[in-house]
């Protein structure tokens, strides 16, 4: 058993590892990180997971219902520590998985992944409780520093992979109609949405969805026209229905342009390019990236900063409106649909996958599915109520989806990229080769039982003189 | 929530019973059934309290209805038994279980306390809802282990409404409650009675949770803190655990006594106050609401400073304190233990107000603290080092000049200054705590704008005038510096400076920590100390010393290298851009990139991000130096558009200053284009302009812009005539140009509708958020950002005691100083904003915050918020809540 099997092992158990030990490990992670792109690109199969925040339970259940390093492929996107009691813990696990299995785990920066913000909000004071000393804490920023601000997903399959529902779920539907599927943790399949325009009737209780895992918010939890105007009959492949369809929704979205024009949902099947690639951010977009290679032109080895194009990515967040709109939060930026739609047609993404929110049904798929919000901390901070979600995209094994891309990641795609062109995200003769964007299969899960999570509390101070 | 799982049992819950009837002196069983007791509709409006029995076997059959009546005389007998008088017929409910027993008897018992208080009949000021206002003086059941359910029970009901709460806090301390339950929790363990336990765990918390402070108080007091924590051990959410805290804060020889502290009831404060500390960050920490958790720290608060203030008020005491590091005699042990003593006052002493902390300081510094420090600074025991970097830190972030003027008097004496103990620590040190802390003083004591007198105002961190920093204001610090670059500079470069003579590139795991370091300090230099900096940079070739790391192995100084590069670019000043290219440092540059990039990797994104810095418009030299020495450099890269756009551009206008200039004017007065190539261009431009009417502007530290972000990122546009040759390039994967690259160069996004036949989404022209108006005002907020920052950042560091170093990146450095001078709002910052927290009073109270605060404010740290604010903004507008 080598010193990280068994550094893993302990930390498995929730038991923090030597100082010694966390200098060893960050040092490696560093060597690892600074290979990796301002964008990495990672190949489908994927698991991407949102938020963590040290709650190291719901992050062990979130493998137990996600599958195991190395088994799944996984992706996070930042936010792994501040707010719960085990951030330490939590980041130091999955930065072991990271350097052990270097190919199966993407860890991108998050806004917490920051000096000042965990000064704030608990990993600081963690670390400074379980070590004595704010070492840890440092060696621990010092590699926030290196993660990549995003990850591109290839391959994705627009059918979705067997096993999602394992037994005791629906009748199986024809793989390739359905769109997005819904599974709780015990692998049964709580609803399915077929793809519009499949002639086939939807299966298992759409409404469902929209009547049991939205809390008090206005919009089904896969935020579309279709889903929302299929609650009571089954019409879900009614592909007249689109943004402006859907009469019992909520006020359908003011920011779809005029119908046809690509921007109303009304166009058929998602928006976004067929086959295309999945862009995961913590935040979202920026207006000073038009581009996804111009987020390569970063430094990013730095203390997140508070503005900028770098700090938009980790902070920004879509919302209802037109364009870009002033944050709430101070940092980053609000994006509009058009915002979305223009910038997955002109990078080839189909998807734009993110965390950063809240979302108290796990997930939720906003402007006609070209962008989602994923949280995986269920019971945000132990009181929030909410559950927790993890996004699968499956591989599309047609060998038409995948494409190699030339710019290398090291010991990702091909090495040394021979050509050495730095080419656009997807090639654009694949535009007519599948009606959406890749196939979602989101698992919903709760909160780790009470028992596992022990007792949750802060190491106090040894000594004290005052 | 499992935050405190309420078992609702309500009355309505049926009761496993039997009926009895006195009929001859005899109990006669009328039958078993299941018992409630409610409020029965009769008539509209009209209630009455009745008692049920349903039959078991016959559910349609009543066993018993009765009216609860005041004369009727329920009482409770045993734990099972309820006896009345029904119309002259004693009666009696004999119930399975005890529990049952208890909640129908708790409706009885409630309904006829209500018939004694209001004696206005059932019908009126009754309601189905047992937790209403309580009248202002209770009764508590007696503290029994029988009595512990209705115990929690009565304290639950209580406390649910304010007037409760009051009451029942008021009952609690009248009757010292709390020390008649702490018996019950040894006699519940010698009786190993766990469900008891429990019930004693829910009391307590809900004791405490009543976040009254004189409660609170007597809580943490030497007679009662054991029970009350002991109780709390148990805690029913986690029934397979016991917790410890009685052990941890029985074991006295966690507080260490430097010097004995005379005064009995400071030291009793002193206890109080850990056990604060403790009750906040371990017992309670899962359950803290809001409410309590400002409590506890204000307490803490306020208990800390008092009896900092005593200490330092007490006479001899000082003495006496730093009469043990010139002991000789005294253990070693001893002096670690002052040092870490003297950091943990310093830690409190940062919620003083300045004049108490600038007396506090002046004291130590007149007792011998430099001394102290340098001692500590030696310490072979990494603990003592920590504490004494940390006094340093706290001093230099409240007032550097009083550090400065000790410094002062050892240059006059011709002692060693302590900059000197500073550097040589930084250079042999492995803590990484201690040398970013080493990093941040030698900054600060090296700052040449020293205010005139007194303590800091403002403008030392923020509003100077531009240029002021060019006539140092004070003769002693601008000597003092001077004695720096003559004697000490060359001794903190050192590493750098040795590179000339390595003979190879390879640095063992010690040695290459330290240039980050170095980088970092001389761009503070270089920003600060105009000539002396750039003398120093020059004749020590300090750029080429720098491009040597380009060649070693280890990517992390390679990336060291080419950020010292960026800061010198970004300072837009003529003298370091000659002296980049003077030695020749492009090409090294340009080599890490052909070298890297095929591989997209952060050093290919930092060189990348190295070149986009250079303003080509601003400075014709440095282009055609770069294009005259390296064109065959350029053309290799130039499948990357940036090279591209860079070759194009040079080659179409050839040496000739482009006359763009009116044109841009123009363009830029329209206001950022809605296109985003618009809004990349305008900042392109302005770029531009800035970094020609700005030129001083950025030369030195000023604070409407962040030291090091904005400017960055403001250069990190690549040109963006060149941005959007992305499609078309990355469809024939090579670099062959067509022509349609060259108009793309004028036309924004007009290609793009020629290569797709589907109608593309046109943005909308809304202009992109930041007004400049808006901006401004955002940046002159930041300084109310900082201050709460600083609030909750000394609500933490307060809390914590052993503030050990706290804050030493850079910006965090900056903070600080910030902070400081806002003393006087700690009580807000105490009151806790709310915004650390993710608890919520509901989404009435977060929603507050998501509007209010987070709008203005433009730091990372305070936007981040509660999590309503934070993550789930949005769905509480939406009205969700959490």
């Amino acid at each position: 058993m080598s010193d990280l099997d068994r550094a893993i092992a302990q930390l498995r158990a929730c038991r923090p590892i030597p100082e010694n030990d966390v200098r060893e490990l960050c040092h490696k992670a560093r060597e690892l990180l600074i290979e990796e792109g301002n964008v990495v690109t990672v190949n489908a199969p994927v698991t991407i997971c949102g938020d963590i925040h040290g709650q190291f339970h719901d992050l062990m259940e979130l493998f137990r219902v996600g599958g195991d390093v190395p088994d799944t492929n996984y992706l996070f996107m930042g936010d792994f520590v501040d707010r719960g009691f085990y951030s330490l813990e939590s980041f130091l696990l999955l930065l072991c998985l990271k350097v052990r299995y270097p190919d199966r785990m993407t860890l991108i920066r998050g806004n917490h992944e920051s000096r000042q913000i965990t000064m704030v909000y608990g990993f600081y004071d963690e670390c400074l409780r379980k070590y004595g000393s704010a070492n840890v804490w440092r060696y621990c920023c010092d590699v926030f520093d290196y993660l990549a601000l995003g990850a591109i997903v290839l391959g994705a399959s627009n059918t979705l992979s067997e096993g999602g529902g394992g037994g005791g779920g629906t009748a199986p539907v024809a793989g390739s109609d359905v769109e997005i599927e819904v599974c709780n943790a015990d692998q049964q399949i709580i609803s399915r949405f077929l793809r519009k325009g499949s002639s086939s009737a939807s299966s298992s209780r759409e409404g469902s969805q929209a009547g049991e895992s939205q809390v008090g918010e206005g919009g089904s939890s896969p935020e579309r026209g279709r889903t929302e105007g299929s609650s009571n009959d089954a019409a879900g492949g009614q592909p007249t229905t689109n943004g402006f369809g859907d009469g019992g929704g909520p006020p359908a979205p003011t920011n779809t342009g005029p119908p046809g024009s690509g921007a109303s949902g009304a166009s058929g099947g998602s928006i976004g390019n067929p086959a295309g690639a999945v862009l995961c951010v913590h935040g979202g977009l920026s207006p000073l990236i038009d581009n996804v290679d111009k987020i390569r032109l970063l430094d990013r080895k730095q203390e997140v900063p508070h503005e900028g194009a770098m700090c938009d990515l980790l902070w920004s967040d879509p919302d209802e409106i037109d364009g870009w709109g002033l944050s709430p939060r101070g940092a980053g930026f609000l994006f509009g649909a058009d915002i979305v739609k223009v910038f997955n047609h002109r990078n080839d993404l189909s998807l734009i996958a993110r965390a950063h929110q809240l979302v108290m049904e796990g997930f939720k798929e906003m402007f006609d599915a070209s962008i989602v919000t994923v949280w995986s901390a269920p019971n945000y901070c132990y009181r929030c109520g909410n559950v927790a979600a993890l996004l699968e995209l499956s591989e599309d094994d047609s060998g038409l989806g995948v494409l190699a891309r030339s710019n290398g990641d090291v010991n990702r795609s091909d090495g040394m990229g021979g050509q050495g062109s730095r080419g656009v995200l997807m090639e654009n003769d694949l535009l007519g080769y599948n009606t959406a964007g890749p196939a979602r299969r989101y698992r919903v899960f709760q909160a780790a039982p009470q028992d596992s999570r022990g007792m949750p509390a802060k190491k106090p101070v040894a000594d004290y003189f005052l | 929530m499992m935050a405190q799982p309420v078992p609702h049992q309500t009355t309505a819950d049926k009761k496993r019973v039997k009926v009895y009837e006195l009929r001859n002196n005899d109990w006669f069983d009328r039958g078993t059934g299941f018992c409630t007791a409610c409020f029965v509709t009769i008539q509209e409006e009209q209630k009455e309290p009745r008692v049920i029995v349903q039959s078991e076997d016959q559910p349609d059959r009543l066993l018993l209805e009765t009216k609860i009546v005041k004369e009727d005389g329920f009482q409770k007998q045993q734990d099972t038994l309820i006896v009345w008088t029904d119309n002259g017929v004693d009666m009696a409910l004999s119930f399975q279980e005890a529990d049952g027993c208890q909640a129908i008897w708790k409706f009885i018992d409630h309904v006829q306390q209500q018939f004694q208080a209001a004696m206005g009949g059932p019908d009126d000021g009754l309601s189905d809802d047992l937790a209403m206002d309580m009248p202002t003086s209770i009764q508590l059941p007696p503290a029994e282990l029988g009595t512990l359910i209705d115990i929690e029970n009565t304290l639950r009901n209580l406390s649910q409404s304010p007037s409760g709460r009051d009451a029942l806090a008021k009952a609690i301390m009248s009757e010292d409650y709390i020390a008649k339950l702490i018996p019950l929790v040894e006699m519940a363990e010698d009786m190993e009675s766990l469900g008891d336990l429990h019930h004693l765990c829910n009391i307590m918390k809900t004791v405490v949770l009543l976040n009254d402070t004189g409660l609170i108080e007597h809580a943490v007091s030497d007679e009662c803190v054991l029970g009350v924590v002991g109780a709390m051990e148990y805690d029913p959410d986690f029934p397979t655990h016991k917790a410890n805290h009685r052990q941890w804060l029985n074991n006295q020889g966690r507080y260490k006594e430097v010097v004995r502290i005379q005064d009995d009831q400071v030291r009793r404060k002193i206890h109080q106050t850990y056990r604060l500390q403790y009750l906040k960050d371990v017992v309670l920490a899962r359950i803290l609401d809001d409410p309590t958790f400002s409590v506890l720290n204000s307490l803490i608060f306020f208990n800390q400073v008092e009896i900092v203030q005593h200490l330092h008020m007490t006479p001899g005491f000082m003495t006496d304190l730093f009469a043990v590091f010139g002991d000789p005699t005294v253990q070693p042990l001893r002096k670690k233990e002052a040092v870490i003593f003297i950091q943990q006052m310093c830690a409190i002493s940062k919620n003083l107000q300045p004049p108490a902390r600038q007396g506090l300081y002046g004291n130590f510094l007149q007792q011998g603290l430099v001394p102290v420090i340098n001692y500590g600074l030696r310490h072979p025991d990494v603990t003592v080092r920590v504490g004494a970097t940390d006094i340093l830190g706290s001093i230099l972030e409240f007032d550097p000049s009083m550090i400065r003027k000790t410094i002062y008097e050892q240059t006059h004496r011709k002692q060693a200054p302590l900059t000197d103990a500073l550097i040589d620590l930084l250079l042999v040190e492995v803590d990484l705590g201690i040398k970013s802390q080493l990093t941040e003083s030698l900054k600060v004591l090296l700052d040449p704008n020293v205010p005139g007198s007194g303590p800091p105002p403002e403008n030392r961190e923020g509003f100077m005038p531009k240029g002021k920093h060019q006539v140092s204001s004070d003769p002693q610090q601008d000597a003092f510096i001077a004695h720096f670059y003559e004697h000490s500079v060359a001794k903190l470069f050192k590493p750098l400076l040795d590179l000339e003579k390595r003979p190879n590139m390879k640095f063992n795991a010690l040695e290459d920590g330290i240039f980050g370091y170095l980088n970092e300090i001389l761009c503070f230099y270089i920003r600060h100390h105009t000539f002396r900096s750039k003398h120093f940079v020059f004749d020590h070739n300090i750029a080429s010393r720098f491009g040597q790391l380009l060649a070693c192995k280890q990517k992390h100084l390679q990336l060291v290298a080419i950020r010292f590069f960026r800061h010198l670019i970004l300072l837009r000043d003529p003298f370091f851009t000659k002296h980049l290219s003077d030695r020749r440092i492009f090409g090294p540059v340009l080599d890490t990139l052909l070298r890297t990039l095929p591989r997209d990797n952060l050093l290919s994104s930092a060189c990348l991000d190295f070149f986009t810095s250079i303003n080509y418009e601003g400075d014709r030299e440095l282009a055609r130096h770069i294009m005259e020495n390296y064109r065959e450099k350029v053309v290799a890269l130039s499948h990357v558009d940036y090279f591209k756009g860079m070759l194009m551009r040079w080659d179409q206008s050839r040496g000739y200053t482009v006359s763009e200039v009116d044109e841009e004017d123009e363009v830029r007065g329209v206001g950022r284009g809605a296109m985003m190539e618009h809004l990349a261009v305008d900042q392109a431009q302005e770029e531009y302009w800035n970094s020609v009417s700005d030129d001083e502007e950025e030369n030195h530290h000023h604070h409407h812009r962040r030291p090091t972000g904005v400017v960055v990122n403001g250069g990190k546009l690549p040109l963006v005539e060149y941005t959007s040759d992305e499609e078309e390039e990355g469809g024939g994967g090579d670099a062959v140009m067509t022509t349609t690259t060259t108009t793309t160069a004028v036309d924004g996004g007009g290609s793009e509708s020629k290569e797709n036949e589907k109608p593309v989404v046109v943005v909308p022209s809304t202009p992109p958020p930041e007004r400049l108006s808006e901006k401004r005002r955002r940046e002159e907020d930041e300084d109310d950002a900082l201050d709460r920052l600083m609030q909750h950042k000394r609500r933490n560091s307060s809390s914590a005691g052993s503030n050990s170093s706290l804050g030493s990146s850079g910006v965090g450095g900056m903070l600080r100083k910030k902070g400081s001078f806002h003393n006087n709002n700690n009580n807000s910052g105490k009151a806790r904003s709310r915004e650390g927290s993710p608890n919520g009073g509901g989404g009435g109270g977060q929603k507050k915050i998501a509007i209010s605060i987070a709008p203005v404010l433009k730091t990372a740290v305070v936007r981040a918020g509660s999590p309503a604010a934070e993550e789930g903004g949005r769905e509480v507008r939406g009205g969700a809540g959490i």
